[in-house]
């Protein structure tokens, strides 16, 4: 019922790791490339990673958060109506701990979420964390701060501190009750911030510090869905203020076949998932096998969950060194699922050597799944990785991640630092499906 | 140029797995010793286990044949047991109309288990009959008998027994009486009042300053902190409850807001005790003298403290904030080791971190039980060399 001690996994994996050490691989998506379009965030080079933190408003203004290991993370926002990125602010100097010299606020690390006040609802999150070592020392990460930016002053609200020396790892709003969700890092717990009433409240632990789940998923009703354990759906109901552990998991693939980051998790979660407002369910993909899945909360007792495939680069699917799935599911307003793996284990500065991402696309109609060719720019960069994604009203699909940054004669480079031996930097990577 | 590279690449290398909780092998480093700990869920699972939310330990135990009983706190509190032969937690049901038992855990001479609850403040009894043979109770009541209230509105806050006076000590809240309980003839007597009031604080801070638990020295003397970090004894023989003249250490100035959090019996005669600031103490019951032995940890609070037959301390510290850590003291070096963080890491089969604990108990085969006390919790057999 929880992440309780496994055991009796032994056999199927055996028969899963001889499978896929006999499938060949298979690169044949890797001729076809795609084209994207893309905006950098100016005086931000340094910026070195972006995780989940990217949200469109209702006018189509695009928020995104860039985190700095070791630095001040940063709020953006692109307008494409002016074609302009704006740096919102610094993220440390935001929270009022700019002068502390303490663990600085160096990330948004999830989704922003938009109130019926046109707000932005956000929390924030640690870079470094020293192995634990910092953690309640007075040098150390004061913890993350609940906030709201609101574009009609262009001024930020600080809520002030939620979880104590924590970081709000995973997060969400919900416009309905008014409030902030999380989970932080590194305890685990489910915590949230009322708005109205100005309460902070943890709920207590839910994950171990490697296993923290990566999206909490809101329905149309305002519970809140996150995973524990193998894959175990829970559901935080606002109106009994409980937690309740449903008997329901989503589609993973046992511990210690995927390589990469998968393989030194103990728990398996899904990594999205992302809110069908039409059909009243989730689709989400999990973090060990990049297994696509439906799950429709208010259907029997319990709920009902479907498994609908695999979004993966197209040869990468029976195999065990399958990249880690990333943040970047969205789902357009024509039906369709996007989503942008990477074709080598991609995590920004910690990754596995050089990839491109690819762009898959599933057709909830038709229920086919098309992967549409290596990312690049239009001068032929590649598009290294991506972590976050959300749609536009008008249908554009945003992405966050690293892009390549070449040199130019007499110029010095900008970037963040390098994956494999090329440098990279942040952008803002957008993809117009009716243009295709 | 080539040097700036190196450490750019390094850091984000550090940075790619230290920024995002991802557990590396240098994380071994920082934990204790993987082939010295172990845990165990609450029951059998999946379904057979103290549920999330109910499981937080916060009593742990030894019977006198050994048997290890721990009571859990949150929406209900549950008793268990775990028989070292077997070496599984074994849920004994829940305990009626409590949904706290903190450090009030006590075992007769006969086995009989003596629960303090919380917030009714009843002294219930819970007799072991074939244990093995029974089902594990999960949604059952534990079957107990209530021996009433002890004082009147008061939760019980620590228990400890005189096994051979055949008597029960205990410590109420939140007036902080200290209380007798006789096993052979069912009653019970006030025998006062440890902390008369609140320490100075601000408006929302209401809480009388008491220890966490009791201890009994070799003579059956009943040992507690009180107001201002106190150390209250209760003479059996004189039936007199005294303020002694010796606090728990503490800095000055901050004797107000101190409490023992852990104390122990040594076999010498001596008591050892950790304080809420983090400090290790000697108490010494013959000449009235406490000895502080620093700090091993920057956290607050000593969670628990017992003794291995190695002679050594074992004690965990951290607040309820704070990611907990084990330490032990070794009384003939006067020295500390600082054993990490309690996590136990048994990938691809299960792997878990304890932050917060608040029990711990010696076994009488050496092994050192931890009770882990959070939302989901485990208990922890960490085993001293």
């Amino acid at each position: 019922m929880n992440p309780r001690l496994r055991y009796g996994q032994a056999a199927p994996v055996m028969i899963l790791a001889v499978l896929c050490l006999i499938t060949p691989p298979c690169a044949s998506s890797a001729d076809k490339v795609i084209t994207l379009d893309y905006r950098i965030f100016p005086g931000l080079a340094e910026m070195d990673g972006n995780w989940a933190a990217l949200t469109v408003a209702h006018d189509g203004k695009v928020y995104a958060g860039l985190a700095c290991h070791g630095c001040d993370g940063h709020m953006v926002m692109y307008d494409p109506a002016t074609d302009r990125v704006t740096d919102l602010g610094n993220l440390t100097r935001l929270a009022g701990e700019a002068s502390l010299r303490i663990g600085p606020q160096s990330k948004i690390h999830a989704k922003f979420g938009e109130g019926s006040d046109g707000r932005i609802y956000f929390g924030t999150h640690a870079g470094l964390w020293f192995n634990y070592a910092r953690v309640g020392t007075k040098e150390g990460y004061p913890g993350a701060h609940w906030m709201a930016y609101d574009p009609k002053t262009g001024k930020f609200e600080d809520f002030g501190i939620g979880p104590r020396y924590e970081g709000i790892n995973t997060g969400a709003y919900d416009p309905k009750y008014n409030r902030i969700y999380g989970l932080t890092h590194p305890r685990g717990h489910f915590v949230y911030y009322d708005v109205a009433s100005g309460k902070a409240v943890d709920k207590g632990r839910i994950n171990n510090f490697e296993s923290i789940c990566r999206t909490l998923g809101i329905d149309d009703e305002g519970n809140v869905y996150g995973n524990f354990g193998a894959g175990q759906i829970y559901k935080y109901d606002p109106r009994t203020d409980e937690i309740i552990e449903l008997p329901l998991h989503i589609p993973i693939r046992p511990k210690g076949v995927s390589l990469g980051r998968d393989y030194n998790k103990s728990e398996t979660h899904w990594r999205t998932v992302v809110w069908d407002s039409q059909e009243k369910k989730f689709y989400g993909v999990d973090e060990s096998a990049s297994l696509l899945f439906s799950f429709a909360p208010h259907a029997g007792q319990y709920g009902e969950v479907k498994s609908l495939g695999q979004l993966c680069v197209e040869g990468m699917n029976d195999r065990r060194e399958i990249p880690y799935a990333t943040l970047t599911l969205a789902l357009g307003r024509d039906r369709k699922l996007y989503y942008a793996p990477p074709s080598k284990e991609f995590d920004y500065g910690g990754s596995q050597g050089i990839g491109v991402s690819h762009l898959i696309v599933y057709d909830l109609e038709s229920g086919r799944t098309e992967d549409r060719g290596e990312m690049r720019l239009a001068d032929g960069r590649r598009v290294i990785g991506l972590n976050s994604a959300d749609t536009a009203p008008d249908g554009t699909i945003y992405f966050v991640g690293a892009i390549e940054v070449r040199g130019a004669p007499g110029r010095e480079i900008e970037s963040a630092g390098k994956i494999g031996n090329v440098p990279y930097r942040l952008a803002l990577v957008i993809y117009h499906p009716k243009t295709r | 140029m080539m040097r700036k590279t190196f450490y750019c690449c390094a850091f984000l290398l550090l940075a790619g797995t230290l920024g995002k909780g991802q557990r590396t092998p240098d994380y071994d480093s920082v934990v204790v010793p993987q082939n010295r700990i172990d845990a165990r869920d609450l029951g059998y699972s999946p379904i057979d286990v103290i549920p999330d939310g109910e499981s937080a330990i916060t009593a742990l135990t030894v019977a006198p044949n050994g048997n290890v009983y721990g009571a859990t706190s949150g929406k209900r509190s549950h008793l268990f047991v775990l028989n070292p032969r077997h070496g599984y937690v074994q849920p004994l049901g829940f305990i009626p109309g409590a949904t706290a038992v903190t450090s009030a855990l006590a075992v007769s001479d006969s086995g009989d288990v003596y629960i303090g609850s919380t917030p009714a403040g009843h002294l219930l009894k819970y007799t072991p009959h074939r244990e093995d043979e029974q089902p594990l109770r999960i949604n059952e009541p534990c079957e107990v008998t209530d021996l009433g209230s002890t004082i009147q509105g008061e939760g019980i806050l620590a228990l400890t027994i005189d096994r051979r006076a055949g008597v029960l000590y205990g410590l109420t809240f939140p007036s902080a009486h200290l209380f007798k309980f006789t096993l052979t003839t069912g009653t019970s007597a006030d025998l006062g009042v440890i902390a008369h009031r609140a320490p100075q604080g601000e408006k929302f801070q209401t809480t009388k300053m008491v220890s966490r638990m009791l201890v009994l020295d070799l003579k059956g003397n009943v040992y507690a902190s009180g107001e201002d970090g106190f150390i209250f004894r209760f003479d059996p023989e004189k039936q007199a409850l005294e303020k002694l003249p010796v606090q728990a250490p503490s800095i000055p100035g901050r004797e107000p807001w101190t409490r023992v959090d852990a104390f122990l019996l040594d076999p010498s005669g001596v008591i050892y005790g950790g304080t809420s600031d983090g400090y290790l103490f000697r108490f010494d019951p013959e000449s009235i003298t406490v000895s502080n032995l620093g700090r091993p940890l920057l956290e607050y609070r000593i969670g628990g403290l017992v003794r291995a037959s190695n002679g050594k301390l074992y004690g965990v510290g951290g607040d309820d904030d704070d990611m907990a850590r084990l330490f032990s003291y070794d009384p003939q070096s006067a020295s500390y080791e600082i054993l990490g963080f309690v996590d136990v890491n048994r990938r691809p089969y299960y792997s878990w971190q304890a932050y917060v604990i608040q029990a711990m108990a010696a076994g009488l085969d050496d092994t050192i039980y931890i009770g882990e006390t959070e939302r989901i919790s485990k208990l922890y057999l960490f085993y001293p060399r």
